[in-house]
């Protein structure tokens, strides 16, 4: 099982990313949770999870919450912003697998 | 260039996001927001413009009389609920316990308040709180007194200055007993400041930072240019990727929102209503016409007008998320960010449209917002008839979709016209690459 935490500001713009992300997941037959917060629940969401992402607008969090991540072992990365913005979830998908892979 | 920028601005977008005081502010401010929007839609409600006809005059007083409290007990007193919020998330913030935290930091700015009505006429009346004290007058003493009582609070309690049960006593108790000594010197303190300020001054702290804080700070913030100059730099942090209202909201809330009560409470009052800029004008005349940027205008003349196939594809994902003010797709996925044919139109068009909207309602041609609020999600034209209460704001909004088309329209077409050319180029490669393929397989 997977775990991805996706964080913005309110949680609602990277949740239509979610939804891909979720699509893609099953076509190719993996298990993920994946699921959206906003910036204020993100650190304590964050202990659940195996990566985090979090939307581009938000990229000036992401030493804050890396500062967070790493109590966990986990990464933190910015969504790639063409992927962001075309709701790519195959391509956010295999970004946040990236993350766990160096773990 | 633009690399340079936002290698620059990203940690000042942070240091602005992450700064204690400003997060806390924000904290507190969401506290406020499920107890305002009980109250605005009852002041909607109430204010239906079919409801004198169907009602009678006397029913229709008793009814918003008797269903105007909703909005009295909220937004009327809003700074209660600002106040305990400072208190309380300050505290959680240095790992100190937040309901104390909290709850001093109300008592604190009870402490400065008098107790007392004036009326123009007559005897003072003793033993009262007068409301709008509570509310938008009360709002800048309020947000000072909240961070500074929660902060000798927290200094006493990290300072261990506390009284420690043995173990064995219930927690609760030990918890109450522990917020003794830090509650009882942090108020002391705010004791002899309204002591002081009444008995030798012969005054309060209300009018002294109303006077000298709250009245030109929100004076200045509800004029147009200082507006303008807010509208500017959200749009500049946007082309470059930063949430610009998670900025420069911080920083300006406290105005607008104070600016929103000020509305409202002239508006249930039956008087006209004082101020044109104010949170929901924010909200409802830049981020509520389909995102940051007023974007669904954008989406509907790709649609329509364009040709290129990378462009329609943004928009049809664009085009239901916009519907509820999420833009996200088209902004990165234009993209606008750092998309140098459209940085003029992505800054010019909002601050023409905020202009236009600020000369229409001083024009008097459209009301101004009456103070409700309006979650921001709510669709276009919907939310601008229900934040002003008259069709015209709804009106008003679709005039300024098209004044974003007029604007964005020549930069669109250039855009199309080189992403087409682009899409020509790769579709001829392809079939150059698939002949290829051909020409080895023979």
């Amino acid at each position: 099982m997977k775990k991805i935490l996706l964080a913005c500001s309110s949680g609602m713009s990277t949740s239509l990313l979610v939804t891909k992300m979720k699509e893609y997941a099953q076509s190719i037959g993996e298990e993920a949770e994946i699921w959206a917060v906003g910036q204020d629940k993100a650190k304590e969401d964050m202990r659940k999870a195996d990566a985090v992402l979090i939307g581009p607008q938000m990229s000036f969090l992401k030493s804050e919450l890396q500062k967070e991540a790493d109590q966990y072992n986990i990464q933190v990365e910015v969504i790639d912003m063409m992927a962001y913005g075309m709701a790519d979830g195959k391509k956010a998908y295999e970004q946040a697998l990236s993350l766990m892979v160096n773990q | 260039m633009f690399e340079k920028i936002s290698q620059f601005l990203v940690p000042i977008a942070g240091r602005l996001n992450n700064n204690r005081y400003l997060q806390v502010l924000r904290d507190a401010f969401m506290l406020a927001f499920p107890l305002t929007i009980f109250g605005s839609i009852f002041v909607v409600l109430t204010n239906l413009p079919f409801l004198n006809k169907i009602m009678n005059a006397s029913m229709l007083t008793s009814f918003q009389s008797h269903f105007g409290i909703a909005s009295t007990a909220t937004m009327g007193i809003m700074s209660v609920f600002v106040v305990f919020g400072i208190g309380y998330y300050l505290s959680k913030s240095y790992q100190v316990e937040a309901v104390f935290g909290g709850a001093i930091a109300l008592v604190s700015f009870l402490l400065l308040t008098p107790f007392i009505i004036q009326p123009e006429t007559g005897d003072a009346i003793t033993g009262v709180i007068p409301v709008d004290r509570l509310g938008a007058k009360g709002m800048f003493l309020g947000m000072i007194t909240a961070f500074l009582s929660g902060e000798i609070y927290r200094r006493i309690v990290q300072k261990n200055l506390t009284i420690k049960m043995p173990a064995g006593v219930p927690p609760a108790v030990a918890k109450s007993f522990a917020a003794l000594i830090p509650a009882f010197i942090t108020l002391t303190v705010f004791l002899l400041i309204n002591v002081m300020v009444t008995l030798f001054f012969k005054t309060n702290m209300h009018d002294v930072i109303y006077h000298a804080i709250q009245a030109p700070l929100v004076g200045l913030g509800s004029g147009i240019i200082p507006t303008l100059i807010a509208v500017f730099f959200i749009q500049i942090l946007w082309f470059f990727g930063l949430h610009g209202q998670i900025i420069i909201n911080s920083v300006m809330d406290p105005i607008w929102n104070t600016l929103q009560v000020e509305n409202l409470s002239a508006y249930t009052a039956g008087k006209e209503i004082p101020h044109i800029i104010s949170k929901p004008f924010m909200e409802i005349y830049t981020v509520g016409m389909g995102g940051t940027g007023m974007t669904l205008a954008i989406v509907f003349t790709i649609l329509i007008f364009m040709k290129s196939r990378q462009m329609k594809q943004v928009s049809k994902l664009g085009l239901a998320p916009g519907i509820f003010n999420v833009n996200e797709p088209i902004i990165f996925g234009l993209p606008i960010v750092m998309n140098p044919i459209i940085i003029v139109p992505w800054v010019l068009a909002p601050m023409v449209v905020t202009l236009v909207t600020y000369l229409a309602m001083s024009a008097g041609l459209v009301p101004p917002p009456t103070g409700v609020t309006v979650p921001w999600t709510v669709p276009l034209f919907i939310n601008g008839i229900m934040a002003t209460n008259s069709i015209m704001g709804g009106v008003m909004q679709l005039i300024n979709l098209l004044i974003v088309f007029v604007i964005w329209f020549p930069f669109l077409k250039a855009m199309d016209k080189l992403n087409l050319a682009k899409e020509k180029e790769q579709a001829v490669q392809e079939t150059a690459a698939q002949q290829n393929d051909n020409s080895i397989k023979m």
